[in-house]
């Protein structure tokens, strides 16, 4: 059995999206339409995140016409790599798991053959 | 649609200043995104979002339901005790009880919160504290649905004072309650963990079964040999538990205190898991016992059940009033069985009684010759959440 992860399902496909360009700054609206997250579920992530300096957060430099500056994020060198590595480890569990539901079929199977 | 997404943004507005100052940032970063946002139902649901987060991150579900839910049971205590003339001893006796009450319940946390801090973290605590408070709460609602049936006391400067001092009595007995419940459910409890969750659940059980054995206070009477004789071989089993739960309780608490929390008395630790046996049972019983007088005079079935089973205590009970009838007499009956002596004594005595059988079963339990043989230490010693390795 694969070891579980320390993220949520929705904290690694927060930390999977920032670490598609870990050095671009993103903003929250961008994040919950690539991830599908809804807002509440998605500022308490980067709440959690950057709480634990793995997120850091700042405010556009410049204000922008027409609309309010927006809040940005990126991952902190510590978010990269803790990211990195649960990305990595989320992976592996994956495939743990695929081979083992495939192999209980298969094994499933050769029973029931005749 | 858009008088929807209105009024949730407003209502995003008005939030904020619950929020933390650290965290009404982050509410003002989801704000900021929402002209991004589609308009119509994607708009509403990312601003429905942000009153989620309001909610979660200023632990609304905490600090605004713990105090509406006991203003909305102390409002239905003081309903229920309110109504009745003015000049009738027995609703002034409720009013003052219910105020009093009230009183010490919102204030007393904030007095031990400073000793104590506020109420730990664990579920286990927060159920304890809150049961506490919620049992409390129906003693006072039993205690004037009593008060309503018993018999007035007598009209005289000697009966007046006795009823007094009794609701002082009554009055500081449930303070000294209410405190023992805040101070060990607080965060630096002197409890150690687990010794109030065994002694509340010893107690619980016990206050059952003996509530089961008496349930209107004193032991029933049967007609039939059979029955007569199973219920006096309960009555002796139950008093022989009764006895053994607080030692038992304080025996648990303080072998456990002494693996999880070495520098923790067990002397000490067993007197309080023997404390909250005595009191949580005592509690208990009352409850039980005075809600099922309070609805003896009203139900006929208890009613012609209570005649049935009490019927031989009867004589000794009408030498001291006359009865009127049926309804006076068991009225007069839940009148003296309820607090005026019985119960009171079982809620000075039982905590007492609990502490120090539970105090003596620690002491025991600590004792050189009686405590277990401690294991070798390994080079890692395991937490103390960690399951056993037998």
């Amino acid at each position: 059995m694969g070891h579980r992860s320390e993220f949520s399902l929705q904290t690694l496909a927060v930390l999977a999206d920032l670490c598609a360009t870990p050095s671009q700054w993103r903003h929250g609206y961008g994040i919950a339409r690539d991830t599908g997250l809804k807002s509440g579920t998605l500022y308490p992530v980067l709440i959690r995140l950057a709480d634990r300096g793995l997120v850091e957060a700042c405010w556009e430099a410049e204000q922008p016409t027409g609309r309010p500056r927006r809040h940005l994020y990126r991952l902190t060198p510590q978010g990269l790599a803790v990211a990195t590595a649960a990305l990595a480890q989320a992976r592996s569990t994956d495939r743990t798991q695929a081979s083992a539901s495939v192999g209980g079929r298969r094994r499933a199977a050769a029973r029931t053959a005749p | 649609m858009n008088w929807l997404t209105r009024l949730t943004a407003a209502l995003l507005r008005w939030s904020a200043g619950m929020l933390p100052p650290s965290r009404r940032l982050w509410l003002c970063a989801l704000w900021a995104e929402a002209d991004e946002v589609p308009a119509g139902w994607l708009r509403l649901a990312w601003l429905a979002g942000g009153v989620r987060l309001t909610v979660r991150e200023a632990a609304l579900g905490r600090r605004l339901g713990y105090p509406l839910a006991f203003a909305i049971a102390a409002a239905g205590v003081a309903w229920s005790a309110w109504s009745g003339p003015p000049g009738d001893s027995a609703i002034v006796i409720n009013r003052v009880d219910v105020i009093s009450i009230v009183a010490i319940l919102a204030v007393l946390p904030r007095v031990i919160g400073r000793a104590r801090g506020p109420v730990a973290g664990r579920l286990r605590a927060r159920l304890v504290r809150t049961s506490g408070y919620v049992t409390v709460l129906a003693l006072v609602l039993v205690k004037t649905a009593v008060e309503r049936v018993a018999d007035a006391p007598p009209n005289n400067l000697e009966g007046s004072v006795r009823t007094w001092v009794g609701e002082v009595v009554f009055l500081a007995v449930m303070t000294c309650y209410v405190a023992v419940v805040l101070a060990y459910t607080a965060r630096r409890s002197p409890a150690a963990p687990g010794t109030v969750g065994i002694g509340t659940a010893t107690g619980a059980a016990v206050g059952v079964m003996v509530y089961m054995l008496g349930p209107l206070g004193f032991p029933l009477r049967f007609t039939g040999s059979w029955p007569a004789r199973l219920y006096d071989a309960a009555m002796a089993l139950g008093v022989l538990l009764a006895l053994c739960a607080p030692v038992t309780a304080g025996l648990v608490a303080a072998r456990r205190s002494s693996r999880s929390t070495p520098a923790a008395s067990p002397t000490r630790q067993g007197a309080m898991a023997g404390l909250c046996t005595g009191a949580t049972a005592a509690l208990i019983i009352a409850v039980l016992s005075t809600a099922t007088i309070a609805s003896l005079p009203h139900d006929t079935v208890l009613r012609v059940w209570a005649t049935a089973h009490i019927g031989q205590w009867m004589p000794a009970v009408s030498q001291l009033a006359p009865i009127y009838g049926p309804h006076s007499y068991i009225g007069y009956m839940a009148g003296n069985s309820a607090f005026a002596a019985g119960y009171l004594v079982v809620l000075l005595l039982s905590p007492l009684a609990g502490c120090i059988l539970g105090a003596w079963a620690g002491w025991v339990a600590g004792s050189p010759g009686h405590s277990r043989p401690q294991r070798p230490r390994s080079a890692q010693a395991p937490s103390a959440g960690s399951p056993s390795s037998s």
